[in-house]
């Protein structure tokens, strides 16, 4: 609200005096909040944003995070040393080579099903399976990178963006974490492109990053974070 | 940077990612502590009322329907929460007596020759407006402020435009015959 500001609503009645009083309250001045409202709202925003008795139970339990794929690696091993501890001699090496490409298939299908599932948990969950192989999977790293850019929840984006992880660096993903973070609002997913591209960005990258902390385009606190962390660099 | 919208901050929001709010916060918080300064005249309990004002709208997050702007949503609470301040104030008159009260000439930053020329006036409508009944100067903040049209300022009173027009142009009366009994002459004589 700008100090003596034009009114935004056209005022319609016809009487000339209320249209007086309504011109006059242009000259009301404007009085900016004190440093304090911003402190203690955030203080607040902080508090109320901690993970409940539930979400840590949750965690605790480990119901949350990686552990399907840790089961289904853990089964696949447990398979493959049982298979070759009572295997007969001259068994076909060959078909259990198969057997195990069939398993890694299998998990990559479901990695690629879980990106794509409608629950955001699920697609959560997708995403950090996803992360052990995108290094070696070009199809895994763009549907990857599709959840970076265009996944609703910002949980889930920031998720793939930290996943991407050294793909920084590679031309195509690189411009397109570099073109998301310009366009991003949320801080979220703005931290986390910024520390991805401070600890696996290429020179030219971290240029940018600096260009964009100080144009103003970043949450003050991330700005503030790029310039200290490159400068520490630096020196 | 293409400039994401309130709407689609909020259904982030909602979604869960509070980070979200601080984006709003930081487009708004001003524009709802003048509005809470202006229906409260002080300073401190402004600024609490600005926190529950942004406190209450991550927990009804999920409640904003996107039929209308997200300003007018937020000032819908904001109203909510000022007159139940208000109300309350007034059931323990005591509890307020050590604020920061605003005195709107003590903070007017303008020159001192626009001061001199408009003062005398501009002092006269504020005392006017302040001695109006809460809802009728809600309207007419809320309209002089915040929004270019009357649909958006019925959403803001939780009315539809029809009645924010009819709600509009009886305070602006009020203020009018309020103005002239405490200066003695209307304003256009």
């Amino acid at each position: 609200m700008p100090d003596n500001k034009t009114p935004e609503l056209p005022y319609d009645a016809d009487n000339p005096a209320e249209r007086q009083l309504w011109d006059a309250l242009g000259d009301v001045s404007a009085e900016e909040p004190s440093p304090r409202l911003r402190q203690e709202f955030y203080r607040k925003l902080a508090h109320a944003s901690r993970p409940t008795i539930a979400m840590k139970l949750r965690e605790w339990l480990g119901f949350s995070g990686n552990t399907g794929w840790l089961t289904a690696t853990a089964c696949v091993l447990l398979g493959l040393g049982a298979g070759q501890l009572f295997s007969p001699p001259g068994h076909d090496n060959g078909r259990l080579a198969a057997l195990e490409e069939n398993v890694l298939m299998l998990n990559r299908s479901l990695i690629l099903d879980r990106l794509e599932n409608d629950t955001a948990s699920k697609r959560l969950r997708g995403v950090m399976d996803a992360a052990f192989i995108a290094g070696n999977d070009a199809e895994i790293a763009t549907a990857l990178l599709q959840r970076a850019t265009q996944d609703r929840v910002p949980s889930v984006r920031s998720a793939a963006i930290t996943a991407l992880g050294t793909q920084v660096k590679t031309p195509e993903v690189g411009a397109r974490l570099m073109e998301l973070l310009e366009q991003a609002e949320s801080p979220l997913v703005q931290m986390a492109l910024a520390d991805l591209v401070l600890r696996n960005g290429s020179a030219e990258q971290m240029t940018r990053l600096q260009q964009l902390a100080d144009n103003g385009s970043l949450h003050p606190d991330i700005a503030r974070h790029v310039t200290t962390s490159l400068t520490r660099e630096m020196i | 940077m293409q400039a994401v919208t309130d709407e689609q901050l909020i259904q982030w929001v909602a979604d869960g990612d509070t980070s979200c709010l601080a984006t709003l916060f930081e487009r708004h918080h001003r524009a709802v502590y003048r509005f809470c300064l202006q229906m409260t005249r002080r300073r401190s309990q402004s600024e609490d009322l600005v926190q529950d004002v942004f406190l209450k709208i991550l927990k009804k997050a999920d409640s904003f329907r996107g039929d209308g702007l997200f300003k007018s949503w937020m000032f819908n609470i904001a109203r909510n929460v000022t007159l139940d301040h208000i109300r309350k104030a007034r059931r323990y008159p005591g509890e307020s007596m050590d604020d920061d009260v605003l005195d709107q000439h003590a903070s007017d930053q303008r020159s001192a020759e626009q001061s001199a020329a408009g003062s005398e006036k501009m002092n006269f409508v504020m005392q006017a407006l302040a001695a109006l009944p809460t809802a009728a100067q809600q309207v007419i903040w809320l309209g002089w402020f915040q929004f270019e049209n009357y649909d958006e300022l019925g959403r803001a009173l939780g009315c539809n435009a029809g009645t924010a027009r009819v709600r509009m142009h009886r305070a602006m009366a009020l203020l009018n015959s309020t103005y002239t009994s405490i200066h003695g002459v209307p304003i256009d004589a």
